[in-house]
């Protein structure tokens, strides 16, 4: 008995939501439908009925037994779903207006806390309606006593998200520019590209057959030239649209100062690397080919048959071994304790 | 490291251990080892006693603890843990090791912390320091996970674990390919190779990189099968051509074949990632071991250049105090000690 009371009112309910209580026009069978609400009361009303209600200026609230007198323009869509919600939200909009202090306003944290208490305390009271006229006569002596330490802080609190807002513009418009740079970019290659393979196609036709290997090969180094070439260029422009782009911004400044407040310098090993070796490598090859060629000239390079061998392994290979590593290693361990002084190391210790 | 020759009889927990430490509270204990928390007597250090059981066994010590003390011995370094002493009573071998409260799992896994970039650069930082200390002694950890990253109550992160560390030998060498945690194993070692460097180590910091920015494993394969699988769906099947000789390795196989993830995938992926992150994170986990960076490389990336700068490591996150019971506390201990 129960189930079926509480789901026939679940029933009524969720038609109920989606019916204005004025024109009982339903949701469902027009969907254009839109709620609004008005901060002063809270009934929800469609917008077809708000205009033709209020359009003639003030008018008390259609709702039997509110009768509170409503503008057209204080009307407004429903965020949530719960009304509660949505009238505290109101409260602390209002409250926020006016009790806009920021943390810089305070010595320490304590005093700023106290206020940002006092905040919730008015809220809360006017929220559950505990002394609600009280508090609300308080509130509006506040902002009468503080009426131009307000207005301060709200221009202040427009300048930093006007400056926040210039900023993320700023950070778009760079954006774009890189991208548009690089498809200019990538554009001519595609032309030079085309260009160089209709020059080696004459030159192949007119040259000799002989030479084609070598016209084949200078045709290649060009490309790699120019590729890289190619390549730092962006890199500069790139960089170069960074430091525009801090100079311009608003943001940076500040960046730039927390930079200077730290005095020790970024050092990715913390100074824990040693860069003076006491040997140097001889030239390793790093692949059979190389490896083949050095056999040839044994003097270049360090010759281990055994080793050199190894090298050779398909296996060894693809699991990432490499004849350098081995020499390296060999090396290194050979020179690791030679320019260490205990001694000296005990007393600087 | 002085061993102590004196043999004292076994004693039960609570009371004093050699004068030197002492044994508060047992913590943990798995199959080879039982941890205890406990002090230096000298120094009122907070210290962790990890008692190797020996008895038990016919081969006589368990590797892992050898290879434990031979490596850590070697080793000091700020990022890596810090073995105090070794000493024997008759029938087991006791560690003293560094008290560590907290690892990074724990925080991956604490959805109520929040990790700024900055925080990642850190702790990336401190291990890659940590394990370069390692790889320039020619010592390959081999089972990197956030599991055994291990954080001071100072905040710096030290590299714990090294029952499966060993040093390079001989070139010709082969090592074990069943090493590293599964989730964290580098391809060559899921091919099986047996010659492969300190690349391994490597990759497992580019995927716990990866980890830290998702905050939910990179690639958790189900099984050794499924983790190739996971593996080049995200990251691409690997060819002869941009990884030479692969084939070649003995468990080689090409069963599905997927394209590597273009940049843009990769951005969407990590959508929180600066491009110098992803571009370090992209070197760390190139598929051929010879074109991963090492671990020398990724120091002098600039990732850890630009700003943000890394966080100082007494102000990285850390483990919310008192939200944990005892029993819990006890357990995470345990199952990070042993």
């Amino acid at each position: 008995m129960p189930s079926k009371f509480q789901s026939l009112t679940i029933s009524l309910d969720d038609r109920s939501k989606d019916m204005c209580p004025i024109c009982k026009t339903d949701k469902y069978l027009s969907p254009n439908m839109n709620f609004l609400i008005n901060p002063e009361c809270y009934h929800k009303i469609c917008e077809s009925c708000v205009d033709r209600i209020f359009s003639l200026g003030p008018a008390p609230c259609p709702y039997a037994s509110c009768g509170k007198i409503l503008r057209k323009n204080r009307f407004k869509k429903q965020i949530f779903d719960d009304l509660r919600i949505e009238r505290e939200i109101d409260i602390r909009k209002r409250v926020g207006s006016v009790y806009n202090k920021t943390e810089e306003d305070f010595d320490d944290l304590r005093e700023f806390n106290k206020y940002l208490e006092t905040i919730e305390n008015i809220i809360f009271n006017l929220n559950y309606g505990i002394d609600a006229e009280e508090t609300e006569a308080d509130l509006v002596k506040y902002e009468q006593e503080h009426k131009l330490e307000i207005l301060e802080k709200n221009m202040r609190q427009s300048q930093k998200n006007a400056d926040l807002a210039a900023y993320q513009e700023a950070m778009e418009r760079l954006k774009q520019e890189k991208l548009r740079i690089q498809k200019q970019m990538e554009v001519e290659d595609m032309e030079y590209q085309k260009q160089s393979q209709q020059d080696l196609l004459d030159k192949l036709t007119t040259g000799s057959a002989s030479s084609t290997d070598e016209i084949i090969k200078q045709q290649q180094q060009n490309a790699l030239k120019r590729s890289s070439l190619r390549r730092r260029e962006l890199q500069q422009i790139t960089n170069q649209l960074d430091q525009q782009f801090n100079k311009s911004n608003p943001l940076y400044k500040h960046a730039k100062e927390l930079e200077e407040n730290l005095k020790t310098p970024f050092t990715p090993f913390k100074g824990d690397r040693d860069l003076n070796k006491n040997y140097h490598l001889l030239p390793i090859p790093n692949d059979i080919d190389e490896l083949m060629d050095i056999e040839n000239h044994i003097s270049d390079s360090y010759f281990d048959p055994y080793v050199n061998q190894l090298a050779k392994n398909k296996e060894y290979l693809g699991a990432g071994w490499r004849l350098q590593h081995v020499f390296e290693k060999a090396l290194d361990e050979a020179f690791i304790g030679l320019g260490c002084f205990i001694e000296k190391e005990k007393a600087t210790a | 490291m002085a061993t102590t020759s004196t043999t004292t009889a076994k004693t039960v927990p609570d009371s004093i251990v050699q004068n030197k430490y002492s044994k508060d509270r047992k913590v943990g204990e798995g199959t080879y080892a039982v941890v205890y928390l406990g002090n230096q007597v000298s120094t009122k250090r907070r210290i962790a006693i990890k008692e190797i059981k020996t008895g038990i066994f016919k081969d006589g010590l368990d590797m892992s603890a050898i290879r434990e003390v031979k490596y850590l011995q070697e080793l000091k370094h700020p990022n890596v843990i810090e073995l105090v002493d070794v000493f024997s009573t008759t029938n087991n071998l006791n560690l003293v090791l560094e008290f560590l409260p907290c690892d990074l799992e724990v925080l991956i896994k604490d959805t109520s912390i929040v990790f700024k970039s900055s925080d990642i650069k850190s702790w990336l930082l401190m291990t890659l320091r940590g394990i370069h200390h390692c790889h320039r002694n020619f010592i390959l950890h081999r089972d990197l996970k956030p599991n055994n990253l291990l954080l001071a109550p100072d905040g710096q992160l030290k590299i714990a674990d090294f029952g499966l560390a060993r040093s390079l030998g001989n070139p010709n060498e082969d090592l074990s390919s069943n090493v590293v945690t599964r989730w964290y194993r580098s391809p060559e070692l899921l091919f099986g190779a047996r010659h492969y460097t300190g690349a391994v180590d490597i990759w497992s910091i580019g995927i716990i990189f990866a980890e830290l920015m998702l905050r939910t494993p990179y690639l958790p394969g189900k099984d050794d099968v499924d983790q190739l699988d996971v593996t080049f769906r995200a990251l691409g099947t690997p060819t002869e051509q941009i990884w030479p000789n692969v084939s070649s390795l003995p468990m080689y196989n090409a069963l599905r074949v997927y394209p590597p993830p273009s940049r843009q995938e990769l951005r969407n992926r990590f959508s929180a990632a600066t491009e110098k992150a992803l571009d370090l994170l992209i070197s760390m986990t190139q598929l051929d071991p010879s074109r991963r960076c090492d671990s020398t490389q990724a120091l002098l990336h600039e990732f850890f250049t630009e700003n943000p700068r890394p966080t100082e490591p007494e102000n990285l996150p850390k483990k919310k105090e008192k939200v944990k019971s005892e029993d819990e506390l006890d357990e995470s201990n345990k199952r990070r000690k042993i």
